[in-house]
């Protein structure tokens, strides 16, 4: 049997997949699950907080839930302090966890460290590794072009950029399988219409744990034409080294550099107003400060707790956005 | 000659603006559980109003707000944003042009710069309810005072935390134990609403505040956003209704 291997962020998947084994984004299989409000409560059930991050607790659910899963890598440095605790508690279920960092201030020797060590400890060399680059590079370019399509062409909504970005985290486990999909949903875009909406937004921030924000928005007549960690999942940088990629990589350092990035895209993709999504109870809720500081747009916070609809709330405030860029 | 009803749809009650030709005419409003038990059907996506059952008189048209305008469509009704009529009501019942807005509802609170008749920015609270009207009404229930005596208080105020409305029922609780002047216990809280929205109407600053929403016919709050911000405070003749207002204006806006 194949080994899977589950991830709590975006690794160096290169790794992973050079060994043969399949990584899987615990994320995704969380959100994209039958009934994720459930994971959650088994994470609740277990002992863990109300009050703490959703994806977190539904990480720890479906970790539960899935018994092909028995190793887990987890992102010490670079995500969220959380995932300390989620795999410590991991451990009590018998999960072998693989600690990964990205170090705070983008060392590329230490960087370097922690990517020869998850090497190692799946055992494949760099010749390999290098090999599976390119293989993934490949896959990472077609959905470069959808998202260029989203800002250039307009062909493309706010959810499937989404949903093609954020899956270049694993690659759904089979990257040749994910690059056909990707070709074929490119092929059908020139049967498209373009959309003509009247507010172009950027979205940025992780994931939101409520996927029918993007739907919801388009019905109102915006579009999200950005969304800046998905984005940065698939890499978009052009360098043949793959420790210079995971450095140019943003989401785990510091949000300067994101801010260079995302000043870069609203430009670059004529946004109109910025949706800053986190998560209840996140440290990220902090950087919303530097973000108003530092990017001169408009900008709505979005905090969402728990998967599911977008509650009346939160629609009405961002009804009150649209209407205020339109 | 055309007779147009506004319907802000709050969380603790609707209200009901009639105008005709531009003039305020009538105004209404009705507990918002009683509202949908006694008027309301829903009908698909859509809620369904009994307006003969209202009592209304023959109506040119209806434009409701409140609550997402997916989330409630009234039947029959046209549907605006709720920062959309709020500045619309503040900029008719004030007559100004650049101002900061400051709504405070039955659980929400919103902030609104307004420059040159426009909404530049808003903020609107977090979700919590901690500096809403139903935060008021609780404590003045805990207090065992009316609304009105809980707007009288400005002076020596308790140290009450602003976190959450239900610890804050608790901790005023054991206030009330350590022996303080009901005086004291009520500038507190009119205090806690202060903090609470300061800082958002620091970030979105105009020399003048309007002050609309249920919370405003609490004196107290009013003076004491006057005296710390020292800004210019104006409440309009029925900041209750601003929406309602802002509603009926929506016609002669589109």
């Amino acid at each position: 049997m194949v080994r899977k291997i589950g991830i709590t962020t975006t690794v160096p998947v290169e790794v992973v997949f050079a060994a043969g084994c399949v990584p899987v984004d615990l994320n995704n299989v969380f959100i994209t699950g039958q009934n994720p409000g459930k994971m959650v409560e088994a994470a609740e059930m277990a002992g863990y907080p109300r009050n703490l991050c959703g994806w977190i607790k539904g990480i720890y659910g479906t970790v539960l839930e899935t018994p092909e899963i028995r190793e887990v890598i987890a992102v010490t440095q670079g995500d969220c302090s959380n995932t300390h605790a989620l795999m410590e508690t991991l451990v009590l279920k018998e999960i072998r966890i693989i600690p990964f960092a990205f170090p705070y201030d983008r060392d590329r020797d230490l960087l370097k460290l922690s990517i020869e060590k998850l090497m190692g400890y799946f055992q494949v060399d760099w010749p390999a590794v290098m090999e599976t680059k390119d293989r993934l590079d490949r896959v990472r370019a077609l959905v470069h072009e959808i998202d260029r399509h989203t800002y250039e062409t307009n062909l493309v909504s706010g959810q499937e950029n989404h949903l093609y970005q954020v899956s270049c985290s694993d690659f759904n486990g089979d990257p040749e399988a994910f690059a056909r999909e990707a070709e074929d949903f490119l092929a059908g875009l020139s049967r498209r219409e373009a959309f003509r909406e009247q507010v172009r937004l950027g979205y940025i921030g992780v994931p939101p744990i409520v996927p029918d924000l993007y739907r919801y928005l388009e019905d109102i007549g915006a579009r999200v034409v950005y969304n800046e960690v998905q984005r940065q999942f698939s890499m978009p940088f052009q360098t043949g080294d793959l420790v210079e990629q995971y450095r140019l990589y943003t989401y785990p350092y510091p949000v300067f550099d994101r801010i260079l990035d995302i000043k870069q895209e609203i430009e670059r993709r004529r946004i109109q107003g910025i949706i800053h999504y986190t998560q209840s109870f996140c440290f990220r809720q902090i950087e919303d400060i530097i973000f108003r500081e530092k990017l001169n747009v408009p900008m709505l916070f979005l905090e969402v707790d728990r998967p599911g609809g977008l509650d009346a709330r939160s629609r009405m405030r961002i009804d009150a956005f649209v209407e205020m860029l339109r | 000659m055309a007779l147009v009803a506004g319907m802000d749809l709050g969380s603790r009650w609707v209200k009901l603006a009639l105008m005709e030709d531009g003039n305020l005419i009538e105004t209404r409003k009705y507990d918002t559980i009683e509202f949908y038990r006694r008027f309301g059907r829903k009908a698909g996506e859509r809620l369904v109003i009994d307006f003969a059952a209202l009592g209304l008189p023959s109506l040119d048209r209806v434009v409701s707000t409140g609550y997402g305008r997916l989330t409630i469509q009234v039947e029959g009704a046209v549907n605006i944003p709720e920062i959309r009529a709020h500045l619309l009501g503040a900029n008719f019942q004030t007559g100004l042009t650049d101002y900061t807005l400051l709504d405070l509802g039955g659980q929400d609170s919103k902030v609104i710069l307004v420059r040159n008749g426009k909404m530049a920015d808003f903020i609107t609270n977090d979700r919590c309810a901690a500096s809403s009207g139903r935060y008021v009404e609780n404590m003045a229930a805990v207090l065992g005072v009316s609304l009105a005596e809980m707007g009288r208080h400005t002076h020596d105020p308790v140290e009450l935390s602003s976190t959450c409305a239900v610890f804050g029922e608790s901790e005023l609780v054991g206030r009330i134990i350590e022996g303080h002047p009901i005086a004291s216990l009520a500038a507190g809280v009119n205090y806690t609403i202060f903090r609470r929205v300061l800082p958002m109407l620091l970030k979105l600053y105009s020399p003048i505040l309007v002050f609309t929403g249920g919370v405003a016919y609490n004196k107290a709050i009013g003076e004491i956003l006057a005296r710390e911000l020292e800004v210019e405070v104006v409440i309009p003749p029925h900041p209750q209704f601003n929406g309602a207002i802002g509603c009926c204006l929506a016609e002669a806006a589109q």
